[in-house]
C-alpha cells in the first residue's frame, strides 16, 4: 500500500511541476535511421577495423578446419590451458571439442570457472549479432543463455556466421525490442580501464582478450 | 557527502598550489579533450546526432510524468521492485531496508554519481553492509577515503606512485609501480568479491520507459558482473535518466563514449530487463530499482529544467578553463565542472553552492561540447542572477556592477575613464605590467601580473585609423 502511494505521488508531483510548462504533448518522434549501406563483406570489413582498433582479434576462414590451427596457436600464446562452452550452445561444443587437439587444452563446465582458478581459461560462446558500427558483438541471456563466457574467461571466442552481421546499433535493438531478453550486452573488445594516470590498460574485470571467429 | 560549495574559492586555492594535482588535471583533461576531437572529427553525423539527443531529452522531461509511470510499470511486469525516494535521508533508509531484508553483508558497487548524492556507502556500511567499489577509479579512492574528482575518471587526482603506496597499504601486496600489475592486483582483489557478494550496486546510464530497462556504460566490465553473479541487483536512478525506447538508445550510444572518452562505444554495454527467468542459468533474482528525485521536481518545474537532460559524458569539465585549473575537488560537492555548477546550488541550496555559478568565464566551451545542448552559460548567467534578487551577492560586488553598468552605459564618461587610465598607467606601471590593485581588485593581481592599459583607448585608435568622428557614428 504504501510504496504504490509514493510512486503515485512521485508522478503527480512531477505533473504538477510540468504544468503549464508542456511542450509538445505528441510521444517524441523516434531517432531518424539511415538504411543499412553495403553487403555482407563489406560490413563484416567494417566491423573487422572496428573490431581490431578496440583491441580485438578477428580470424575469418571459410571452414572450421581451416581456422583451428591459428585459433589454437592464439590460445595457446595467450596461456589458456583450460577451455569451456555453454552446455546448450552446439557450435561452441563443436569447436572448442575439435580444438582440443591443437594445444594443451582441458575441458571444464562453465560452473567450474566460476571458482577463481590459476588456469587461464578461454570461454566458447555463439554471439547472436555484429554490429559493423561499433565493432561489437551481441550476446543476451534470451531463452536461459549463459553469460559467463564473456564474463569470467581470461579470452572469451565469439563464433558468428557471416550473416549475424549487421550494420548499426537499430537493426538489433529493433529485433529485441519486441522481448527484451534479461541481459542485452554489448561487448566490444577486451575489457580495459585507463583509470590510474589515464594509461590504458587490458583485463580489468572482464576477459584480457576477445577473438572473434568468423566462418 | 556534505556539500563544501561554500568554500570554493579557498578549495581552489589548495588546489593551484599543488602541482603533483596540476600535472594530473592537465594530464587527463587534454588526453580526453584529444580523444574526443578525433573521434567525432571521424564522425560526420555527429552533429545531426546530437540535435537529435537534444530532442529526445527535452521531449522527454516535457512529459516525465508520462515516461515515469510506464517505466515503473513496465520494470514491475518484468519483476523488478520500484522504490522511489523523496530526499536523500529517505534513499538511504530504503536502501539499508533492502539489504536489511535481502540479509546482505558484502555489495559490490559500480559507479553511481546519484548514489555519490544520497551517500549510500556511509549508511549501508553503518548498517553492517561492506560496499565495496569496483570500478578501479572508484575502488582507488574509496581506499584512499576521498570523494570523486572526474565524472568519468574518479582517480585522476592519484599518482600510480600514490595507488602503490595505497595498495600496499590497505591490500597487503608488495610494492609495485608498473600500472598493469596495479590493475591486475585489483582485478583479482574484486574477483574474489564479485563471487561473494550478495548484491550488486550499480548507478543507471539511462532507463529505457517502454521496456522498463536499465542501461550501463562501462569499459572494464564491473557494472555486467555485479548485475550477473549476485543474487540481488540495487540500481539507483535518479529520475531524469528515462528515455523512451530502446531504439533511442542507438542516439545516446553515439553520443556518450564518443563525448565521455572519445572512443566510438565503450567496452561494455548492458541493457537489463527484469529479473532471472525460468531455465536462467544465472542472474539476480531479485531487482530493486530505487528511484531518486532529492530536488529534481522542483528543477523541472523551472527556468533550470534543462540540466536534467545532462548524461554525464564529462565533456563540459575537461573543457572548461576553470575546471582545468581547479579540479574537481574544488567544487566541493558530488558533481564539478560547469554542470555541477548549475546542478549543486540547484541541489543543494543556492546559498550553499553561491560561488559556483560565478566560478566561470562564461567562455561558452561547455556548451558547444555538450552532447545534449545544455545551454550551461546561459544557465549559470540565470544563477548569478538568483543570487542577486535572493541578496547572496556581496553588497561591494553589486556596488561595483552599477558602477560598471553606468560607465559602460555612457560613450563620453567610459572615454574620459579610459584616457584618464592611460596616463596613470604610463606613471605607476613598469615594464607594461599591472603587479598589484587595492582591496577586493588584488584578486585579479595576487597571482598574476595584469598587462597595463596603453597610453591610449582602443575607440581612439579606432577612430583616428578610420577618420570617425563621434557625431558620425
Amino acid at each position: 500500500m504504501e510504496p504504490l502511494d509514493k510512486k503515485e505521488e512521485l508522478i503527480r508531483r512531477i505533473a504538477v511541476a510540468l504544468r503549464g510548462h508542456e511542450g509538445a504533448k505528441a510521444a517524441p518522434r523516434p531517432p531518424a535511421s539511415s538504411p543499412g549501406t553495403g553487403g555482407e563483406s563489406d560490413r563484416i570489413a567494417r566491423f573487422r577495423e572496428r573490431f581490431e582498433e578496440q583491441g580485438g582479434n578477428f580470424l575469418v576462414a571459410a571452414s572450421l578446419e581451416a581456422l583451428l590451427p591459428a585459433l589454437g596457436e592464439m590460445l595457446r600464446l595467450s596461456g589458456v590451458t583450460v577451455l569451456f562452452f555453454p552446455p546448450d550452445d552446439a557450435g561452441a561444443r563443436q569447436v572448442t571439442e575439435a580444438l582440443v587437439p591443437f594445444g594443451p587444452f582441458s575441458l571444464a563446465s562453465p560452473a567450474e570457472v566460476r571458482h577463481p582458478s590459476p588456469h587461464p581459461a578461454a570461454g566458447v560462446q555463439t554471439a547472436e549479432f555484429a554490429i559493423a558500427e561499433t565493432g561489437s558483438i551481441i550476446q543476451t541471456s534470451r531463452g536461459g543463455k549463459t553469460l559467463l563466457p564473456g564474463l569470467l574467461a581470461d579470452v572469451h571466442v565469439a563464433l558468428l556466421s557471416p550473416a549475424a552481421f549487421v550494420d548499426r546499433m537499430e537493426e538489433c535493438l529493433a529485433t529485441l525490442a519486441e522481448d527484451p531478453p534479461r541481459n542485452l550486452s554489448f561487448l566490444s573488445g577486451p575489457s580495459r580501464s585507463a583509470d590510474i594516470e589515464q594509461t590504458l590498460t587490458i583485463g580489468a574485470h572482464g576477459p584480457k582478450k576477445m577473438i572473434v571467429v568468423v566462418f | 557527502m556534505e556539500p563544501r560549495s561554500r568554500s570554493f574559492y579557498r578549495n581552489s586555492e589548495k588546489a593551484l598550489a599543488n602541482a603533483t594535482l596540476q600535472d594530473a588535471i592537465s594530464r587527463t583533461t587534454e588526453k580526453f579533450l584529444g580523444h574526443r576531437a578525433d573521434s567525432i572529427a571521424a564522425f560526420p553525423d555527429f552533429e545531426a546526432v546530437r540535435h537529435e539527443g537534444s530532442r529526445i531529452k527535452q521531449e522527454t522531461l516535457e512529459r516525465l510524468d508520462h515516461y515515469l509511470a510506464l517505466f515503473i510499470a513496465e520494470a514491475e511486469k518484468r519483476g523488478a521492485v520500484v522504490h522511489v525516494a523523496r530526499d536523500a535521508a529517505e534513499a538511504r533508509e530504503i536502501a539499508v531496508g533492502i539489504a536489511r531484508k535481502e540479509e546482505i553483508t558484502l555489495a559490490v558497487k559500480s559507479k553511481s554519481m546519484v548514489a555519490e548524492e544520497v551517500e549510500l556507502n556511509g549508511a549501508l556500511e553503518a548498517a553492517g553492509v561492506e560496499v565495496v567499489e569496483s570500478d578501479l577509479g572508484e575502488f582507488i579512492i574509496q581506499l584512499a577515503g576521498e570523494p570523486p574528482s572526474h565524472l568519468i575518471a574518479p582517480a585522476v587526482h592519484k599518482t600510480r606512485e600514490q595507488v602503490a603506496r595505497l595498495f600496499e597499504q590497505k591490500l597487503g601486496v608488495p610494492y609495485t609501480e608498473r600500472i598493469p600489475e596495479l590493475v591486475q592486483i585489483a582485478r583479482k582483489h574484486l574477483r574474489a568479491k564479485f563471487l561473494a557478494a550478495g548484491m550488486g550496486i550499480s548507478g543507471a546510464n539511462f532507463l529505457c520507459a517502454e521496456s522498463g530497462s536499465i542501461v550501463l556504460v562501462t569499459n572494464e566490465g564491473n557494472g555486467r558482473m555485479g548485475t550477473i553473479l549476485p543474487r540481488v541487483h540495487l540500481a539507483v536512478a535518479s529520475i531524469e535518466k528515462v528515455i523512451p525506447r530502446l531504439a533511442d538508445l542507438a542516439v545516446f550510444l553515439r553520443l556518450l563514449p564518443r563525448s565521455a572518452t572519445g572512443q566510438v562505444i565503450s567496452t561494455y554495454v548492458s541493457v537489463l530487463t527484469g529479473t532471472k527467468r525460468p531455465g536462467d542459468p544465472e542472474g539476480p533474482d531479485k531487482l530493486h530499482i530505487l528511484l531518486v528525485d532529492n530536488g529534481r521536481t522542483a528543477i523541472l518545474q523551472g527556468k533550470y529544467r534543462e540540466i536534467l537532460k545532462c548524461i554525464r559524458c564529462a565533456a563540459c569539465l575537461n573543457i572548461c578553463p576553470v575546471y582545468q585549473s581547479v579540479g574537481g575537488h574544488a567544487y566541493g560537492w558530488v558533481y564539478p565542472g560547469p554542470m555541477g555548477s548549475v546542478l549543486t546550488p540547484l541541489l543543494a541550496g543556492l546559498a550553499e553552492g553561491a560561488p559556483l555559478p560565478n566560478a566561470s568565464t562564461l567562455c561558452g566551451a561547455c556548451a558547444e561540447v555538450c552532447p545534449v545542448k545544455i545551454p550551461l552559460p546561459e544557465l549559470l548567467v540565470e544563477l548569478r542572477a538568483d543570487e542577486r534578487s535572493q541578496g547572496l551577492k556581496n553588497p561591494a560586488e553589486v556596488l561595483g556592477m552599477k558602477a560598471f553598468a553606468a560607465v559602460m552605459n555612457r560613450a563620453g564618461i567610459l572615454e574620459a575613464l579610459e584616457r584618464v587610465i592611460g596616463v596613470l598607467s604610463q606613471i605607476f606601471c613598469k615594464e607594461g605590467k599591472v603587479t598589484w590593485l587595492p582591496f577586493k581588485f588584488s584578486g585579479w593581481t595576487d597571482k598574476r601580473d595584469f598587462p597595463s592599459p596603453g597610453p591610449q583607448p582602443f575607440r581612439r585608435l579606432w577612430k583616428k585609423q578610420r577618420g570617425i568622428r563621434p557625431w558620425n557614428r
